[in-house]
C-alpha cells in the first residue's frame, strides 16, 4: 500500500489559530461585564451589544474552523496509514481458497484489511488458474489416449 | 499537478474561515471609532482598548494561521515533487 509521510504542522497551525480565536471570542462575550463598562441591571449599551454579538459569531465560526482543520488532520492521518480508513463490506472468498494461501502469520497481522483481501483474491485466482490448467491437461491426455486406442483398433 | 490543485492544497476551507476572522478583526479594531463610542480627542475608554486589542490579536493570529498553513503545505508540495522526480529517475 502506498503511504505518504504525514506532516501535521500545517493542521496544528490552523487548529492553534482557531483555538486562540475561539478563546478571543469567549473573552469578547465576557469583556463588557468583566471590565465593567456595562452597567449592572441596565439595558445593554452599544459597546456591549457589539462586543457580545461579535464574540458569539467569532466563537461559533472558530469552532467550525477548528473542526475543519481537525477533519483535514484526520484525512491526512488516514492517507498516511496511521489511522485505518473505514472500509466497505467486501464479500470474503471461500475458506477453501484461504487454506491454499501461504502468507506468513506475522506479515498478515501487520497488513491492513485491504491487503488481506487482495492477497486472498490473488490466491483464489491462482488456484482457479491451476485447476483450469490441470483440467485442460487432463482433457488433452484423455483425447490423446482415445486417439491412440482408435489407431490401435484400426 | 495543475495550478488549481496546488491552490486547493495550499488554501483549505479552514483558511477561508481564518480570513473571515481577519475581516472580523479589522471590524473590531475600527468599530469603536466607526460607532462613535470612543469620544474623539480623549483617552481611550476600556471598551475601546478591549476591542482594539482583541481585533489586533485576531488579525495577527488569523494571518499567522493562514500563512503558516500555506508555508507547511508548500513545503510538503515541494517534497512530494522532489520525491516523484527521484522515483522517475530511478525508473
Amino acid at each position: 500500500m502506498h503511504t505518504t509521510r504525514p506532516s501535521l504542522g500545517k493542521y496544528i497551525c490552523g487548529m492553534a489559530a482557531s483555538l486562540i480565536i475561539f478563546l478571543a471570542g469567549g473573552w469578547l462575550m465576557l469583556a463588557p461585564f468583566a471590565l465593567g463598562y456595562q452597567p449592572y441591571g441596565a439595558d445593554w449599551v452599544s459597546q456591549t451589544t457589539n462586543s457580545f454579538v461579535m464574540g458569539i459569531c467569532v466563537a461559533v465560526v472558530a469552532l467550525v474552523a477548528f473542526i475543519l482543520f481537525f477533519y483535514s488532520l484526520l484525512g491526512s492521518l488516514r492517507a498516511s496509514g496511521v489511522l485505518v480508513a473505514p472500509t466497505r463490506v467486501v464479500a470474503q472468498a471461500p475458506v477453501s481458497y484461504q487454506t491454499q494461501t501461504s502468507i506468513p502469520q506475522a506479515t498478515t497481522q501487520s497488513q491492513s484489511d485491504l491487503d488481506k483481501t487482495l492477497a486472498t483474491l490473488a490466491a483464489a485466482l491462482a488456484a482457479d488458474l491451476n485447476s483450469r490448467r490441470q483440467a485442460g491437461s487432463d482433457q488433452q491426455n484423455d483425447q490423446n489416449e482415445s486417439l491412440v486406442n482408435r489407431s490401435e483398433v484400426r | 499537478m495543475s495550478t488549481r490543485d496546488a491552490m486547493r492544497r495550499l488554501i483549505p476551507p479552514g483558511s477561508y474561515v481564518l480570513f473571515l476572522f481577519f475581516l472580523a478583526g479589522i471590524w473590531l479594531t475600527i468599530s469603536p471609532f466607526a460607532m462613535t463610542t470612543q469620544p474623539s480627542g480623549s483617552h481611550w475608554i476600556a471598551s475601546t482598548v478591549n476591542s482594539v486589542t482583541i481585533g489586533v490579536i485576531m488579525i495577527v493570529v488569523s494571518l499567522l494561521g493562514i500563512l503558516g498553513y500555506m508555508l507547511f503545505a508548500l513545503r510538503d508540495l515541494i517534497r512530494e515533487t522532489q520525491a516523484k522526480q527521484v522515483a522517475e529517475q530511478q525508473v
